[in-house]
């Protein structure tokens, strides 16, 4: 039995469930307060979070502490490819200085991510 | 004093019949409050379609105080926890448990009195979780520095203020060391400020150990967020288990009283579930808004009612209903 065989089988298998490409979250590290974006047009900002509270759209508290690393949600507006999303991460990075991203996947109809408070 | 305009969260299930019991007790000290009425929790998805409405968090942005009663949060429908968008919404993120022997309750220790400080917002609580393959799910555990210092120095000055002698920071950067050993560097930046405070820290494990061993030994605990969430539990089932314990929710600008107990719905309308935990929590409130005297009344008043051991709730060996508790409550304040 060959090492990949090994650890492809040797272990207890989770039902597979078809994965569809949806976003990207990206971590935005900015000093100049809650970012704006342009039209990234494959991509469209949902919402803006720091430290897990959601700071864009809506409401936030005068009183909340924020920090300088904000986790940007981007949803795809049209089926694409993992080539968009590079495309789309080589012009964020022409304005923005990021720290990760993570591409946001659905399992069947299920969302693989969490939404922000 | 002048009179305090307080926002009542009385939740569901449970929530309103304890709420308004403590109602009842607080407004017996004569304090001048004036109680808004807000709805919070299950019950309000019918009617609003949120577990928190617009109406509610615009009655504590002014009142900037409330006092609440236990909300359950469904699982699996998507809903958002009230208790924790409140936190965020607010800021609150000074979690301010005390743990302290009830003289009714039969423990096999002589002494504790424990009160853990749990940062309310950030850690594995931040709601960043991704399925990043279909086997594998991963949770971002955020811990910052601003966040980790304000905690420790909002434990320091209350420890100052009330007569607590040692702090320690709970913590398992011997392992986690960034995110840990970033909170147990702030917490220890902090300490360097308050030489009158002895202050030390203990690993997570070893302090949970400890505290089952020998809970006496301790005074204050500084803990991440969830590390706080466990062992606040934790400290609570050594002295009498959730039906007595209070908790704070505090920011800089508005403060959360609550009791950390479910809504218990199987009891709802029954009038038989114990209100101590939000009374106490009442009495937490009381003296964060200054009125010490009539949070020393309140508390005189429970003690000698637990001490009697004749009106107690059925948690508590008894089997008095939530009213005759309270009234006997009232009654021994006299």
């Amino acid at each position: 039995m060959s090492t990949l065989t090994k650890a492809t089988t040797g272990r207890a298998k989770r039902p597979a469930k078809p994965i569809t490409l949806v976003g990207v979250d990206v971590y935005i590290i900015t000093e100049n307060g809650i970012p704006a974006f342009d039209d990234y047009g494959a991509f469209k900002i949902e919402f803006v979070s720091n430290r897990g509270t959601k700071v864009w759209p809506g409401y936030v508290s005068e009183d909340l502490m924020m920090v300088n690393w904000y986790r940007c949600r981007f949803m795809a507006t049209k089926a694409v490819t993992d080539a968009d999303v590079d495309t789309f991460l080589t012009a964020l990075s022409k304005k923005w200085k990021w720290s990760a991203a993570q591409k946001l996947w659905n399992y069947g109809d299920e969302a693989g991510f969490s939404k922000a408070y | 004093m002048g009179k305090h305009v307080i926002t009542m969260l009385p939740g569901e299930g449970t929530g309103p019949e304890i709420c308004e019991a403590v109602r009842r007790i607080i407004d017996h000290t004569g304090v001048e409050i004036v109680w808004e009425y807000e709805d919070i929790g299950l019950d309000c998805l019918d009617k609003y379609g949120t577990l928190l409405p617009e109406k509610t968090i615009k009655s504590i942005a002014k009142n900037k105080l409330a006092i609440k009663g236990p909300t359950t949060t469904p699982i699996g429908t998507g809903h958002k926890s009230a208790n924790v968008t409140l936190r965020k919404m607010f800021d609150l993120y000074a979690n301010v448990r005390p743990a302290k022997l009830i003289p009714v309750l039969k423990r096999p220790w002589d002494k504790i009195d424990i009160l853990t400080f749990r940062e309310n917002t950030e850690d594995s609580y931040a709601a960043i979780e991704h399925m990043v393959s279909d086997e594998v799910a991963q949770c971002l555990k955020v811990i910052t520095w601003p966040g980790s210092y304000r905690i420790a120095e909002f434990a320091f000055k209350w420890a100052k203020a009330n007569g607590r002698k040692k702090i320690q920071c709970v913590h398992k950067a011997n392992i986690m060391k960034m995110t840990d050993g970033l909170f147990l560097e702030a917490f220890r930046e902090v300490a360097k400020k308050h030489p009158e405070i002895e202050y030390g820290d203990i690993i997570v494990d070893n302090c949970s150990m400890q505290l089952v061993r020998n809970p006496g030994q301790f005074d204050c605990l500084v803990l991440p967020n969830l590390y706080g969430d466990i062992l606040s539990d934790l400290c609570a089932g050594l002295v009498g288990g959730l039906g007595f314990a209070p908790g704070a929710n505090i920011g800089d600008n508005c403060a959360i009283f609550e009791a950390v107990h479910g809504s218990a719905p199987k009891y709802a309308g029954m009038k038989k579930v114990n209100p101590s935990a939000v009374l106490l929590s009442g009495v937490m409130m009381l003296r964060w808004i200054g009125e010490n005297a009539a949070a020393d009344m309140i508390e005189k008043g429970m003690n000698k009612v637990l001490a009697e051991g004749k009106t107690l709730t059925y948690d508590a060996g008894g089997t008095a209903s939530t009213d005759e508790y309270a009234d006997a409550i009232i009654k021994a304040m006299k």
